[in-house]
């Protein structure tokens, strides 16, 4: 593979891992485009010297000139915290660096990106066979850092903690993600009957 | 790996939230006395000179100034933009896999249509078991031709196994086209995957 389609090819997965913020930005677009489009049927309007049709631009002048003691203090609070919760979700959108519960697996040839759901679903199925117990039975959580593994064994039947915990490093080191994550395996109290 | 203008969406959003922000902020603090003082100075001094303008710019025998019309073309203009900046979302699909134009050895010119990767790859894995679904799309990446392999494995299925076979069938496919390009492997759980029964024999 020549240096270009390598480094292509590391671009396309730091690009993967990442979102692309489309939908927010869609959705702040649509805002924006809605909001232009009535000041400029407002404006038309005024140009054109026809009656407004919600609200002439001296009222809406006038009305947030004199804004504490036109309207209702409360209502005008809760308007104020609305609008900048709404702007907080779009900056957050913006400064975060908006990491995707992705994984990638080093390899030769391609970039592979991997849903951490799954890792996660394929790890529960190798601490499955490694405890003995059934699908519903286990559940495994992959973040970036920590794999976490929560086994509710059958009742009466003792699961073997490290097998579990070798079966899942075994499967973790095999996928050689690249940076390997530290595994945690819970086995519950309690046993579930019947499954 | 599609030419998702992302830099331009960070900025955009940063700045359209911090004007929210700010908006909201003013909102709330103006039921403050002494903010509610300092909003009604600086508003009725905004207002006087904005009166002024207007009737600066309004020309004789008009009934209002023509900044209206230059207000409504700004909006109109700002439309067009937020129509632009939407449309470039998600854009870059294109349907080649490899261009050559080069003069060596032979002049002329070599295409080879994107549907040649996708349905090869299609084919191949069709017949899988442990694949719920796949799909392959050549996008524009950089200038340069580039290919998505997208698969569903079904539950449980390990995913270096897909992905070494899945490499497998790109490496057969180089050899055949003759050319390197880009290659992105993405395995997701699309909700098919997650309804559908896991494979309980092999």
């Amino acid at each position: 593979m020549n240096d270009e389609t390598t480094q292509l090819t590391a671009r396309v997965v730091r690009r993967e891992m990442h979102s692309s913020r489309a939908v927010p930005s869609a959705v702040a677009a649509l805002l924006i485009t809605l909001i232009c489009l009535y000041v400029m049927l407002e404006a038309a309007l005024k140009a054109l010297g026809q009656d407004p049709w919600l609200l002439s631009p001296e009222g809406a002048g006038e009305w947030i000139g004199g804004v504490p003691g036109s309207t209702e203090p409360t209502l005008l609070a809760a308007a104020g915290a609305l609008v900048f919760l709404i702007g907080l979700i779009f900056f957050l959108n913006a400064v975060l660096p908006g990491r995707l519960a992705r994984l990638s697996i080093p390899n030769p040839r391609a970039a592979v990106v991997v849903d951490a759901e799954v890792l996660a679903s394929s790890l529960a199925r190798r601490a499955r066979v490694a405890a003995g117990v059934a699908p519903e039975q286990v559940i495994v959580t992959v973040g970036r850092r920590i794999v976490d593994v929560q086994v509710r064994p059958t009742s009466g039947i003792p699961v073997d903690r490290d097998a579990v915990l070798a079966a899942v490093e075994d499967d973790l080191r095999r996928t050689s993600i690249d940076s390997m994550p530290e595994v945690r395996v819970a086995i519950a109290p309690s046993g579930v009957i019947g499954q | 790996m599609n030419q998702t203008p992302r830099s331009l969406n960070r900025v955009l959003l940063g700045l359209f939230g911090a004007l929210l922000m700010a908006v909201g902020a003013l909102a709330l603090l103006v039921g403050l006395p002494a903010v509610a003082r300092w909003w009604h100075n600086t508003a009725a001094a905004a207002g006087e000179w904005i009166a002024g303008v207007l009737d600066a710019t309004t020309i004789e025998g008009q009934r209002d100034s023509w900044l209206w019309i230059l207000l409504a073309l700004l909006m109109v203009l700002v439309v067009i933009l937020m129509i632009a900046w939407v449309s470039g979302q998600g854009r870059g699909r294109s349907g080649t896999l490899v261009h050559d134009d080069d003069a060596a050895p032979v002049p002329g010119r070599v295409t080879i249509n994107g549907a040649v990767a996708e349905q090869a790859l299609k084919a191949a894995l069709n017949g899988r078991v442990d694949l719920v679904n796949s799909s392959v799309t050549t996008y524009e990446f950089n200038g340069q031709p580039a290919l998505r392999i997208r698969v569903s494995p079904r539950q449980g299925v390990a995913p270096y196994v897909v992905a070494e076979e899945v490499t497998a069938l790109v490496d057969a496919l180089d050899a055949v086209v003759g050319r390197q390009t880009p290659v992105l492997i993405t395995l997701s759980s699309g909700a098919r995957a997650r309804f559908t029964r896991a494979e309980r024999v092999r």
